[in-house]
């Protein structure tokens, strides 16, 4: 058999363009994202322990799906500005969270 | 808040003076010696008379006020306190009474009534949360923190699995690739086309690898494609919906490599999925797709063609035995000429352009395992990457006859025009925006030019123009209703 390789016919890789195509996108880790600010800006402004919380987890969630290719920054920042909003719902009313039942 | 909660002990404290020197009776022996002491403070008021019932009176208060303290003071403490209160009483009773026959009678005429609702008044407040010293009333806090350690946990071993995955995958296709193809492992980024001999990572659950430089193709895309086991909440729901890993294989040919036909085979679940979503199958294979039991593949798969013909070019006896063996891991196998992905959603008032085609073989493949897969399973794919290289090579040699060929080239012209007819309103009223937005800018010219003379000389230049125009498509309605005669 012979050799099948050919290297002066060789492509680059041409990373797919998610523009044309965004249904190939998976939209989660945006999502989450935005949900994880939303909740904890409501925890913020709203002194709801719960919400902050909920931001917590969403911006875990966004950063376990996100793709390699994101910017680090934007996760870190949604990731603290829920921590903070844990924190100061917790400064200004250090009661612990009762449950809704 | 705190300066209540400092100064209620403070209180009940002075209080309960009568009660810890009744407690110091029982920690000394010499008890006498601290009656002696204490009476010495009142001696010059003493009085030998005692008036039970007035004690009596004067005893509820007292002894309600002291036993409030053990329990408001400290916690830790009131049951014992409790206790040596409640003994204590029996020794001190003796000592209040006299200290309560020292008081005139006269001085609290008209004061009784007033001493049992002291008992009502007294309301127990509970102490808030967050001051008692536990941990208890966290329970809430305590759970979401364990729930974050859990997905924490849940990640960690995610991502190594899917890493390990994706290692035992290419180390078992690493030599039939690198037997197959020059350049192994392209990231697009570096400045010299060289092997990185790795798969890219794109995700925690998605690898890509590049190969090209073969005879017959241009490039080879494979994805794998593994479920989110870095992801708690996928986890959790694909308990209640089983998936499983996948691998796809995406073959991009040259113009040359490959006839004009489109063709797919899979299993009827993907086949009919296919058929609705994928521009090209829908628009050349029109039937439902048809059960393989002719060229003796099992039931489980259906095949989408184009014509008849195309089906028997490519189903030969290896292709059907790849099939047959290994029918539980296809999940679809799609070549066409006219592959443009997935249908696009058209968005309102856009001129549409048909989209762009390029020459493809797309795979997808089931990892055995329903989602527990092994690294050992990665193995057993290594078959079905033998069945890629073949229909390569098997797309290059195969050409349809002229009957076959005439047949595509109708069926692609067809397809051309049904889309010219869809967008040909769409392209009316761009074309007749663009020929107002002409005329606008002659007229434009003709204001800004200064000279008066030449203004005139382009106004009728336009005119003739226009009048020209009226012309031709006068003769041509003549013309039309001449051939309708």
């Amino acid at each position: 058999m012979a050799d099948p390789r050919r290297p002066n016919k060789i492509f680059r890789y041409k990373p797919p363009n998610t523009e044309t195509n965004p249904t190939l996108e998976d939209p989660t880790p945006d999502y989450m994202n935005l949900l994880g600010m939303i909740f904890s800006m409501c925890g913020l402004m709203l002194k709801l322990k719960w919400c902050a919380w909920i931001a917590v987890y969403c911006s875990f969630i966004s950063f376990a799906n996100s793709r390699s290719s994101e910017d680090t920054k934007q996760m870190m920042s949604s990731f603290m500005l829920s921590i903070s909003a844990v924190v100061m719902s917790y400064l200004q009313n250090p009661q612990p969270m009762s449950p809704p039942w | 808040m705190r300066h209540l909660v400092f100064l209620l002990p403070a209180l009940l404290l002075l209080l309960a003076l009568p009660d810890t020197r009744g407690r110091y009776n029982d920690d000394f022996d010499d008890g006498e010696d601290i009656a002696e002491f204490d009476d010495n403070d009142f001696a010059e008021f003493e009085d030998v008379s005692e008036d039970p019932a007035v004690d009596v009176e004067k005893e509820p208060p007292p002894r309600a006020a002291p036993s409030s303290t053990p329990i408001e003071d400290d916690e830790d403490e009131a049951t014992v306190e409790n206790e040596d209160g409640q003994d204590e009483f029996e020794d001190g009773d003796g000592q209040e009474q006299d200290m309560y026959s020292k008081y005139d009678n006269e001085e609290f005429e008209g004061y009784e009534k007033t001493n049992p609702s002291f008992k009502d008044t007294l309301i127990y407040r509970e102490v808030p949360a967050h001051l008692q010293n536990s941990w208890e009333s966290y329970y809430m806090e305590i759970l979401m923190v364990t729930g974050l350690l859990a997905y924490i946990m849940n990640y960690i071993i995610g991502k190594n699995k899917n890493s390990r995955l994706a290692q035992a995958w290419f180390n078992s296709h690493r030599e039939l690739l690198e037997s197959n193809f020059a350049l192994v492992g392209d990231d697009g980024t570096s400045k010299e086309a060289t092997s990185t001999g790795k798969l890219n990572q794109e995700n925690e659950h998605i690898y890509n690898l590049w190969c090209s430089g073969r005879v017959c193709c241009e490039g080879m895309l494979i994805q794998l494609k593994f479920l989110k086991r870095q992801d708690l909440l996928n986890v959790l729901a694909r308990m209640m919906r089983p998936a499983c890993d996948q691998v796809q294989v995406k073959v991009t040919l040259n113009d040359e490599d490959m006839d004009t036909f489109v063709f797919a085979v899979g299993s009827r679940k993907a086949m009919a999925r296919m058929q609705k979503e994928m521009q090209d199958l829908s628009e050349f294979c029109g039937d439902k797709p048809k059960s393989g039991a002719k060229y003796g593949i099992p039931e489980s798969l259906a095949i989408l063609s184009e014509m008849g013909e195309v089906t028997d070019g490519v189903m030969d006896t290896k292709i059907v035995h790849y099939l047959t063996t290994h029918a539980d891991k296809i999940e679809s196998i799609h070549f066409s000429d006219q592959f443009s992905g997935p249908k696009v959603m058209q968005e309102e008032g856009q001129p549409l352009k048909l989209p762009e085609t390029k020459k493809t073989l797309l795979f997808t493949f089931n990892v055995p395992g329903m989602g527990n897969t092994s690294p050992k399973d990665m193995d057993s794919l290594l078959p079905l990457m033998n069945m890629v290289i073949y229909s390569v090579d098997k797309v290059k040699k195969l050409r349809l006859n002229r009957e076959g060929k005439q047949k595509a080239e109708r069926n692609r012209a067809r397809v051309e025009e049904n889309f010219l007819k869809q967008t040909h309103a769409q392209r009316q009223e761009a074309a007749q925006t663009r020929r107002e937005e002409k005329k606008r800018a002659e007229k434009e010219r003709i204001m800004n030019e200064e000279d008066p003379e030449r203004q005139r000389r382009l106004e009728e230049a336009a005119q003739r123009r226009e009048q020209k125009k009226l012309e031709k498509k006068q003769m041509k309605m003549k013309q039309i209703k001449v051939k309708a005669m």
